[in-house]
């Protein structure tokens, strides 16, 4: 019998503006990830301190590791359920990734220099557009970005909603278990779950808007392509705030690249928030043998929303975009 | 806060259609005979598949004893075989106590996970996903999901009363699923009534297809802190039938916050 290794997750609150005396507890995710950059910036540079040097024999930079996974997703023959389609079952997360901004941390940063929760400098996840900047419309750049949403609002995550899709992936471990009618993706991250039909189903209708949208997914090749709507954007892409609105619509794809890597990408369009589709990705690697997801009682154990509350932050739900 | 539920007797009413209401025995009497004629469809590992959308139909979230209707909640038989929980004296009154403080008292009102096996008859649905090594429950309440290892791994080693939901650990009992499990806190209730447990709970789950659209679910509780002798529960739980089944989310606590929200 296998020995059980047991990772155990400390529960993470996404961090707040700088106001003196109320910080909330770190990041899983940069425990695990990176460690400060010293001089030259991380990016394409060599692997952070802390990652594996090579991902599916891929280099360790989010744009380089991009370019060649879509290169080897042509010539690997990914293991295969019953069904022949492929098996992407077991126990995964994310490499290369930073909670803090999709969008990157320079070094200038203010909050690099946070005494609870210093933000760590990297280029973070966006591979399209070539500037690596979200595409937003003028009137959203202001709520994003450390704006409107990080200054005045709770992010949904920190009060124990779901981090949504995509950052969900990004923090902690998840559990991908498949069947010909279903797909589903289990996250140890204030314990969501994602129900991914492959069964064929549509789309529910329209006027349910849910924390993880419906996800409805479709094998193009070896690629799992995961078409995502009816979210309720009431979450954020990340800690800085940045955002869309319910009325985004997201694909996933994710595709094997070798026995222990995934190469996963998502693009997002929101054509109330974006000029344009813009695209993340980054890669999965597979668990040790013998992990476990563990419960994580995000609400039962959450203490700090009536401090939050008498600083003069308000919970989210699209505050900013709805009264638009 | 009993705001939740005003309103379910009408939803009942249009959620029974969506179930398949076919005879069989009432729950708390007999529910399960030992050899069941139906023979399910099985998985590839040649297990019966308990894969599907499923929901308890009764009022044991209220109170899993026999009980008359109040304001917001209906009358209902109890799941309770003997209809008679075993407290010990001091947990009898502790009991009484819970049930008169029930609106403050009851971690339901403040969003926590609701514990085993009260998620299981909360009216809300919920997907069984089995594959050879697991059979994941995910309930639309609270997104709870419940994670039983059929991959013959044990509890986990060591001295734990944390877990809300526990620690899960599956087998296969000829057509029955036993599901094993330890590593409670103590902080949950049964029901609405105040009938609750200390952290060495153990509860031992039994799921049986006994025809298409049926699981019978028979629950043993094991508390000696707090009871005199093991007790059981057991109930029908019925699949949803709608072309489209889903689940989809109740994220309770979000609501609580946006009640707060203009404070």
């Amino acid at each position: 019998m296998m020995a059980v290794a047991i990772v155990v997750t400390i529960l993470s609150l996404a961090s707040q503006p700088a106001i003196a005396g109320l910080r909330s507890s770190s990041f899983v995710q940069a425990r695990r990830s990176v460690a400060k950059a010293t001089g030259a910036a991380a990016q394409g540079a060599q692997a952070p301190v802390g990652e594996p040097a090579s991902l599916g024999g891929c280099p360790a930079d989010i744009l380089a590791f991009y370019k060649c996974a879509l290169d080897k997703a042509k010539t690997f023959n990914p293991p295969r359920m019953a069904s022949g389609k492929p098996d992407l079952q077991g126990y995964w997360r994310s490499r290369l990734t930073l909670a803090f901004s999709v969008e990157g941390v320079s070094e200038t940063e203010p909050l690099t220099r946070d005494p609870v929760t210093p933000w760590i400098v990297g280029p973070g996840e966006i591979v399209d557009p070539p500037d690596r900047k979200i595409p937003y419309q003028p009137w959203a750049a202001e709520i994003g970005r450390k704006g409107q949403n990080f200054q005045k609002y709770i992010d949904a995550r920190t009060a124990c909603g779901s981090g949504g899709v995509p950052r969900v992936v990004h923090q902690g471990p998840h559990q991908i278990l498949q069947r010909e009618d279903y797909l589903v993706w289990l996250f140890e991250d204030h314990q969501v779950y994602r129900i991914i039909a492959t069964n064929g189903q549509p789309h529910i209708g329209k006027d349910i808007k849910l924390w993880e949208g419906d996800a409805v997914g479709r094998w193009e090749g070896n690629t799992l392509v995961i078409d995502v709507t009816n979210v309720n954007g009431h979450n954020w892409l990340d800690d800085a705030g940045n955002f869309h609105t319910d009325a985004a619509h997201l694909v996933e794809r994710l595709t094997m690249i070798d026995p222990d890597t995934i190469h996963y990408e998502i693009t997002l369009e929101d054509p109330k928030v974006f000029t344009r589709p813009w695209t993340m990705a980054w890669p999965l690697t597979r668990e040790a043998p013998g992990f476990e997801l563990l419960e994580e009682a995000c609400q039962e154990g959450e203490h700090d929303m009536p401090k939050f509350l008498k600083l003069g932050f308000t919970y989210y739900f699209g505050a900013p975009w709805r009264s638009r | 806060m009993t705001h939740r539920f005003i309103g379910w007797p009408i939803a009942a009413a249009a959620v029974a259609a969506a179930f398949s209401l076919a005879p069989i025995p009432a729950a708390g009497q007999a529910a399960a005979g030992p050899a069941q004629a139906y023979s399910p469809p099985r998985t590839s590992d040649g297990r019966p598949d308990l894969s599907g959308i499923w929901q308890a139909l009764n009022t044991a979230a209220w109170d899993i004893q026999d009980h008359h209707a109040q304001l917001g909640a209906p009358a209902g038989q109890g799941v309770v075989e003997g209809n008679e929980i075993p407290y010990q004296p001091w947990a009898a009154a502790k009991k009484q106590e819970n049930l008169r403080n029930r609106l403050t008292a009851d971690p339901d009102t403040k969003c926590y996970m609701p514990g085993v096996p009260r998620i299981t008859y909360m009216p809300y649905p919920f997907q069984i996903f089995q594959t050879p090594n697991y059979a994941v429950i995910l309930h639309e309440y609270l997104r709870v999901m419940r994670i039983v290892y059929t991959d013959g791994t044990p509890h986990l080693a060591g001295s734990i009363d944390s877990f809300w939901m526990g620690d899960s650990r599956g087998r296969w009992e000829d057509n029955t699923l036993v599901v094993d499990t330890i590593h409670f806190n103590d902080e949950t209730w049964f029901d609405k009534a105040g009938n609750f447990h200390s952290e060495a709970l153990h509860v031992i789950e039994r799921y049986t297809l006994v025809g298409p659209d049926h699981i019978n679910y028979e629950v043993t509780i094991e508390d000696p802190k707090v009871f005199t002798r093991p007790w059981k529960m057991s109930m029908p739980l019925y699949r949803r039938k709608e072309p489209r089944a889903r689940i989809l989310e109740y994220e309770c606590y979000a609501y609580l916050q946006e009640a707060q929200r203009g404070r």
